[in-house]
């Protein structure tokens, strides 16, 4: 056979190229059984070391190459949304509370395991429908869920001879005291999602709400959130630093471990980095129930799905991988069991999960009475319900009462800017 | 015949090539197009792309409308729109003026015959040189308010009542803290333009001065800051745009707050249009300020062209 000349070569590989450009198809050899998966860097690092061994398995038992790619959870959105954009990136993505409702057009329905998922651990806990559940359609599978509990220092509250709060109230009470000692409260009143995480309860427990169930009306003007306005002005002045005000959602761990706080609203993350660094302050840092208020215990806790791009071209081995990452209960619990109880079962029959009895300080994390909600509550999840928690409107209102704004005015702000937000 | 025509064919083909770039017309525009291409597809397309994104109501994977200006008018609304526009002009205003009259101090210094002078010349370079997400995380620790060192060293001076002041919690403080570290990662650029600018300035004008019984004030006023003005005006111009649109610092140091009190048109423009995923708001904020940036880019480049010619 006669070797083609550098002329032939080159144009039968340029038409090659041209035919595989214009059909935006892979010739079948090079279409690979691989699937790339982005997600969080997880506060609990021990469980991205788990998924990445979980990934290696997958491959081995399926044939099905992943690649597992950690983001941090600040630049999620920017990332998702040039992916979106470009109609390029990876197959699957974990999203956030709100997130399928953001990106509802361009995830794949799911609708099939999650029933798949139902069937065997039961119905997905109601934060998780109420995000991932997007006008009839599962646009994302529910996968684990961080839950606020209260996180406070043992020796301090025996050294002052301090009871437990059970309340809101109470823990204006105890925290007076605490500030006494040297040890405020720690509640980011801040442009971060703590803060949300915590005005939202409070909020509730007194009976407010930011939009009503319709979507449409604004209710923040209202007494229920002058009561917790009131609460959150004395809490500000006798009980906490104004430290609190420049906060990241990190600051109120770090307040913790090193020493300095007393109490704060959070997931067991601060715990579980003092216990797994050794530090001193581990031993006396426990957990206990969400605080009440004149309307009940209402808590916020961070649902997380996994989603699969509709531009995706491998939709069928992605949904293999959520398959046995989360239908297979061996390796479910696997998986949940290295997030040290920060990651906790997102299906209502794994509630009382083996992860809860690992530590004595994860008792409070039953969290019986407790009604967990996400941001925005009791609004159904929208695009702009969603807009009100990205632009700070709830703890930008409390920092501005805090600061000295008359509540009223205060309130009056908050109602403008949802009003806008919704009407725009 | 078709065999010896084809092998035939590039021969002549070669030198017909030849001719052809020996026409200064054909050689110029294959020179440029590269470069023409590589800001066509880096600059002119994603402006192009923004404009169109502003003058849509395009949400991040839904299909958009054109709405005209109605992104631009809707955004006075927003108080946090409002506030932002306030602080862009606060923040450039009062960095730009520091990083003038500090660089030219500094440029000033570094043209004397100092101990070590190029090893000070390069040490003035490195908050220049630093990523400065990088060297902003370390301004993060020292405003940070647990383990803050400004407050902790001042505190121990006696210089300020503990806790000390809350830098990022406070708005004026927070708006101080962003320029400061604006002005400590721009004051070598202005620093070295300027002293590049001086050491052109020939000897002999100082000399004629100083003959004439003319004393340092006045031979800065009468032969420097004359012949440094087209350096200053373009130094002044980047530096301008620069600081308008910068986004770095304040996303790391105070994403934006306390209250929006130190959001930029670019991080607010990140908020509503990538964390929202109203993509035609936010570039319809990043583009608020562009007609406003032109009027100044052509004011000072006239005022230049006077100067020089």
């Amino acid at each position: 056979m006669e070797s083609p000349t550098r002329r032939q070569f080159l144009a039968t590989t340029a038409s090659g190229l041209a035919g595989i450009l214009a059909s935006r198809t892979p010739p079948a050899v090079a279409q690979p059984r691989e699937i790339s998966y982005l997600c969080w860097n997880n506060f609990a690092p021990a469980s991205d070391r788990k998924l990445a061994e979980i990934g290696q398995r997958f491959t081995r038992d399926t044939g099905i190459r992943i690649r597992i790619d950690h983001i941090a959870h600040t630049q999620q959105a920017a990332k998702y949304a040039s992916e979106v954009q470009s109609q390029a990136g990876h197959d699957l993505v974990e999203m956030r509370m709100h997130f399928p409702w953001l990106y509802e057009p361009q995830l794949v329905d799911v609708s099939d395991l999650v029933a798949e998922l139902e069937k065997k651990y039961g119905k997905p806990i109601s934060s998780a429908v109420e995000t991932a559940y997007v006008r009839g359609v599962w646009r994302a599978v529910p996968q684990y869920h961080a839950q606020f509990v209260c996180a406070y220092r043992e020796d301090l509250f025996r050294r002052a001879g301090l009871k437990i709060p059970d309340t809101w109230e109470e823990l204006y009470t105890v925290g007076k005291e605490l500030k006494k000692l040297g040890h405020p409260v720690g509640i980011p009143i801040s442009q971060n999602y703590d803060s949300i995480s915590t005005a939202g309860p409070v909020l509730w427990s007194f009976g407010g709400m930011e939009v009503d169930r319709d979507g449409k009306t604004v209710r923040i003007n209202s007494p229920a959130t002058e009561q917790m306005l009131e609460w959150y002005r004395k809490m500000f002045r006798d009980c906490m630093e104004p430290e609190v005000l420049s906060w990241t959602d990190a600051s109120n761990n770090d307040a913790l471990n090193a020493g300095k706080a007393s109490w704060i609203h959070n997931p067991v993350s601060a715990y579980i980095v003092a216990r797994n660094r050794r530090l001193p302050v581990a031993d006396v840092i426990n957990h206990h129930r969400s605080l009440a208020g004149p309307h009940g215990r209402h808590e916020t806790d961070v649902p997380r799905h996994i989603a699969i791009w509709k531009f995706s071209k491998n939709i069928e081995p992605a949904k293999e991988w959520i398959r046995y990452l989360l239908g297979r209960r061996e390796v479910y619990d696997e998986y949940i069991m290295s997030g040290d109880a920060f990651n906790l079962p997102a299906y209502t029959g794994l509630q009382d999960h083996p992860v809860l009895r690992t530590d004595p300080k994860f008792a409070a994390l039953r969290a019986e009475g407790v009604q967990f909600h996400a941001y925005g509550w009791p609004a159904p999840p929208s695009d702009k319900v969603q807009r009100i928690t990205n632009e700070f409107i709830l703890p930008n209102m409390i920092a501005k009462a805090v600061t000295g704004t008359p509540v009223k005015e205060a309130m009056a702000w908050a109602e403008r800017e949802m009003k806008r937000i919704l009407s725009g | 015949m078709a065999v010896s025509s084809a092998r035939i064919g590039p021969v002549l083909a070669r030198p017909r090539l030849r001719e052809l770039f020996d026409h200064e017309r054909v050689l110029g525009p294959a020179f440029v197009s590269p470069a023409l291409l590589l800001i066509g597809l880096l600059v002119a397309y994603p402006f192009g792309m923004a404009l169109y994104l502003a003058l849509s109501d395009a949400y991040i994977g839904r299909p958009s409308q054109f709405v005209g200006l109605r992104n631009f008018v809707t955004l006075w609304d927003s108080d946090a729109f409002r506030q932002t526009f306030q602080n862009a002009f606060v923040f450039t205003g009062t960095a730009v003026t520091l990083k003038l009259v500090l660089g030219l101090a500094l440029a000033l210094l570094l043209n004397e015959q100092l101990w070590c002078k190029r090893l000070i010349r390069g040490a003035v370079l490195l908050p220049w040189v630093i990523p400065t997400a990088l060297s902003t995380l370390g301004w993060w620790w020292m405003f940070n308010s647990l383990y803050s060192v400004v407050n902790w060293t001042g505190i121990h001076l006696g210089l300020l009542e503990p806790p000390g002041p809350n830098w990022l919690g406070q708005r004026h403080y927070a708006m101080a803290a962003v320029i400061t570290v604006n002005v400590w990662r721009g004051l070598p650029f202005f620093a070295i333009t300027l002293l590049a600018g001086l050491v052109s300035i020939p000897r002999e004008l100082y000399e004629a001065a100083e003959a004439d019984g003319a004393g340092p004030v006045a031979r800065f006023r009468y032969v420097t800051l004359p012949l440094l003005k087209p350096v200053l005006a373009i130094v002044v111009l980047f530096s301008t745009i620069f600081t308008f649109s910068d986004f770095n610092i304040v996303y790391v140091l105070t994403h934006g707050g306390p209250i929006n009190s130190t959001h930029l048109f670019a991080t607010l423009a990140r908020q509503v249009g990538l964390e929202s995923g109203q993509l035609g708001q936010g570039a319809a904020i990043s583009l608020y300020l562009f007609p406003v940036l032109v009027f100044v880019v052509w004011a000072q480049l006239r005022f230049v062209r006077r100067q020089v010619y």
